[in-house]
């Protein structure tokens, strides 16, 4: 089996790794890690409003943000994903691609997540750094961006990795939509060969394990340094919280 | 005294017999010797790292020992047949903090013990420990939580807990170590009167009062060692050995 | 395109059947599984704090492998990896009936116990070591202890990770859908191919999916309030 894998990497690592380019699309896991990675990074400021909005004193914005979260966390992806495909030709008015409407998804699906990771790292600040920077005259604005969130944010970095592992998993949905990802890329291979799909999906597994749980290793070494800088000062909660398992609480789609 | 050997009878409930520890390079434990009899209270104190807390964990096995033997109650504690759950269930060991089991009621927590190790039914074993709950003045508190008990109040049921058993020896471990002061006198009350009631005790402790009050026996520990020993009022009074002194008057600058 | 929402729709021809029976396979695909994993999780955590080397070595790789794969991958090893390694009988016994449905329960069951089996896991080592030293100087034999005074304070402590994991298993049900299990997606996508009415399905559809994920949590909620450790 293992020289049947060898065999299928050796014919199909191009597909696997760049799709059809440059006779076609770019595809398989270059476009895993770009959707991630732009999904990610696109989600970010978006999860820091909706963090601020979590944990504002006025109550209608951290309802509203509230109800935002919980409904994108208690929806599956897969429904998510139809909306998404459903609805953003309606908003924007032209059809788009599924790379487009698998992007959309992941940056909203994400924001949701990564709000909550960034709300635990902001709760699990001592709240002496509150007072202490209110005591000097800092307002609530300066107090959150120049206090509040540099520290939450470094803290939650090896939980804000684990987000990363989970958005790499959720691109594999891609698939649904027939966007030209990894999981994609891997099933038009089975489709060609047909008589060996125990191997194809094995390697398949394989190249997401050695990704991501290289990934994972990284975000607890992470975890290690920032921990060991803090000694004097409580961890954060939620990096507590992730060391338990790769992925905060529920932040993760596992698919 | 420095150094004693004392002859082993019938009576005696617990004896150490060449005992020693190491962890790693550091010794624990060096050539205890020492005997226990039936009905003695032996309080044994000394500077922390003497290897008082050690040395009682030896005899229920906390501890493992390199050399040595250790007899309690007739049975030598690392005899190879030996079931070590049910010998465990005969030595009454209470710890410095308390460890009582906080999903469970007060009364479960006792009566844990005996429903598990020894078979006992259930019925029975809620009318003991209701039994063993006035006489550590708690019965009020038989469907109370451990968490929503004071630390004096956790004491006492954990005393409860292992007098379950019925065990024929006690050892405590710093039992008022973490209680504030004012809770001390409470559970040191419980531990006089079983004392006065003929039961074995070997006490780890600072309390120099309660020694004074019902202790048979000092034991002086330091480095690993019974340095000396003595009669409470001759051990108190009139410390034999540089350290025993040095220790004690420590103890009175407080 | 009409801005009227007509969901009486979704009363006709036999779509109410369609959903309903979505509904069903979509509960039933949750329980097995969650059944599954609840099981494989706990003896997992047991195995793991048995200390042997090699139980948490193999324990370590099997959560590290479930945490990492993506589910879809993990479901796709199992319908269409694994079959073709069993001999050619039990391959027709299985085309024969819905293995779909089967290879489904054992991809996500599989895939959660790995968390939860991490949750416990925590759960487990929060718990100050003199509890256990507690239980065996009682008396208690470390499998006693174990289940006595560890794993009901280790399964309190752990939860509201467990009842998170649960939200996610019921979720993850939706990806059968992609091996032709006929749960709740699956139906949706079919009603809204066949009548175009694409809002109110998604919206019915997402309604119900909302509504069990709040009613799992709100399970937990109260599961958590009744066994909470009292304190003062």
């Amino acid at each position: 089996m293992i020289i049947d894998i060898f065999h299928i990497l050796r014919d199909n690592w191009t597909l696997l790794l760049i799709g059809q380019y440059p006779n076609g699309p770019l595809g398989g896991l270059a476009v895993t890690l770009i959707l991630s990675v732009a999904g990610l990074t696109l989600a970010f400021p978006v999860s820091v409003l909706l963090a601020l909005g979590r944990v504002s004193p006025i109550r209608i914005l951290r309802a509203a943000t509230s109800a935002i979260i919980y409904t994108v966390r208690g929806v599956p992806l897969v429904m998510f994903i139809f909306w998404v495909y459903f609805f953003v030709p309606l908003l924007i008015g032209t059809t788009i691609s599924g790379f487009t409407t698998m992007l959309v998804t992941v940056v909203l699906y994400e924001a949701a997540y990564l709000a909550e990771v960034i709300r635990a790292g902001i709760e699990g600040l001592p709240k002496g750094q509150v007072e202490a920077s209110r005591a000097l005259g800092m307002g609530y604005g300066q107090t959150m961006f120049k206090i509040v969130l540099p520290q939450a944010l470094y803290n939650m970095l090896p939980a804000m990795v684990s987000q990363f592992v989970s958005t790499i998993k959720e691109t594999s949905l891609g698939y649904v939509i027939s966007v030209n990802e990894l999981t994609f890329a891997a099933n038009q291979i089975n489709s060609t060969l047909l008589t060996k799909p125990f191997p194809v999906f094995v390697m398949l597994a394989l190249i997401y394990f050695l990704l991501c749980s290289l990934l994972t290793q990284f975000a607890r070494w992470l975890e290690r340094r920032i921990a060991k800088r803090r000694t004097g000062g409580p961890r954060s909660i939620a990096a507590a919280d992730m060391s338990t398992a790769a992925d905060p609480v529920g932040a993760t789609t596992a698919a | 005294m420095t150094t004693f050997t004392e002859n082993t009878s019938i009576d005696t409930m617990i004896s150490f017999h060449e005992v020693n520890k190491w962890y790693g390079t550091y010794h624990a434990l060096a050539d205890v010797n020492a005997n226990v009899a039936k009905g003695e209270v032996v309080v044994v104190c000394g500077p922390s790292g003497s290897g008082k807390s050690t040395l009682i964990r030896t005899v229920n096995r906390l501890e493992e020992i390199q050399k040595g033997s250790i007899v309690f109650d007739g049975q030598d504690v690392h005899a190879p047949k030996l079931d070590l759950n049910r010998f465990r269930a005969r030595v009454g060991f209470v710890f410095q903090s308390f460890n009582l089991f906080p999903h469970l009621t007060v009364l479960d927590n006792i009566v844990m013990a005996p429903v598990n190790v020894h078979r006992s039914k259930r019925s029975d074993a809620r009318l003991r420990a209701l039994e063993l709950l006035e006489r550590v003045g708690l019965e009020t508190k038989a469907g109370a939580y451990p968490g929503q008990l004071s630390g004096g109040q956790q004491q006492r049921v954990a005393i409860a807990r292992a007098l379950a058993m019925d065990p024929p020896a006690m050892l405590f471990d710093e039992p008022t170590s973490a209680l504030d002061p004012e809770m001390v006198g409470e559970v040191l009350q419980v531990m006089k009167q079983l004392a006065r009631d003929g039961m074995t005790m070997i006490c780890v402790t600072h309390e120099m009062g309660f020694a004074r009050e019902v202790a048979d026996r000092v034991w002086f520990m330091d480095q690993g060692r019974i340095v000396e020993t003595g009669a409470p009022e001759d051990f108190f009074l009139r410390p034999q050995t540089q350290r025993a002194q040095k220790f004690l008057s420590e103890l009175r600058a407080h | 395109m009409s801005t009227k929402l007509d969901f009486s729709v979704l009363l006709r021809e036999d779509y109410p059947r369609l959903i309903i029976e979505g509904i069903v396979t979509m509960l039933q695909l949750t329980g097995y599984a969650w059944m599954l994993a609840m099981a494989l999780g706990i003896l997992l955590a047991l195995l793991r704090m048995t200390r042997n080397r090699w139980a948490e070595r193999a324990v370590a790789l099997y959560v590290e492998y479930h945490q990492n794969v993506p589910m879809l991958v993990q479901i796709f090893l199992w319908y269409f990896g694994v079959p073709t390694l069993l001999p050619d009988s039990v391959q027709l016994w299985f085309n024969q009936r819905h293995s779909e449905f089967l290879f489904a329960i054992i991809a996500v069951g599989l895939c959660m116990s790995a968390y939860i089996s991490e949750s416990l896991r925590s759960g487990i080592r929060s718990i100050p070591a003199s509890q256990m030293e507690a239980a065996r100087a009682l008396g208690l034999s470390y499998l006693r202890a174990s289940r006595l005074v560890i794993l009901p304070q280790a399964l309190r402590i752990a939860l509201p990770t467990l009842v998170s994991h649960s939200v996610l298993l019921f979720k993850n049900t939706s990806l059968a859908m992609v091996i032709g299990v006929a749960e709740l997606t699956y139906a949706t996508r079919e009603i809204e191919s066949q009548s175009f009415h694409t809002i109110e399905t998604y919206l019915l559809t997402t309604v119900i999916y909302l509504g069990i994920s709040l009613l799992i949590m709100a399970g937990g909620a109260f599961l958590e309030n009744r066994y909470r450790i009292k304190t003062r």
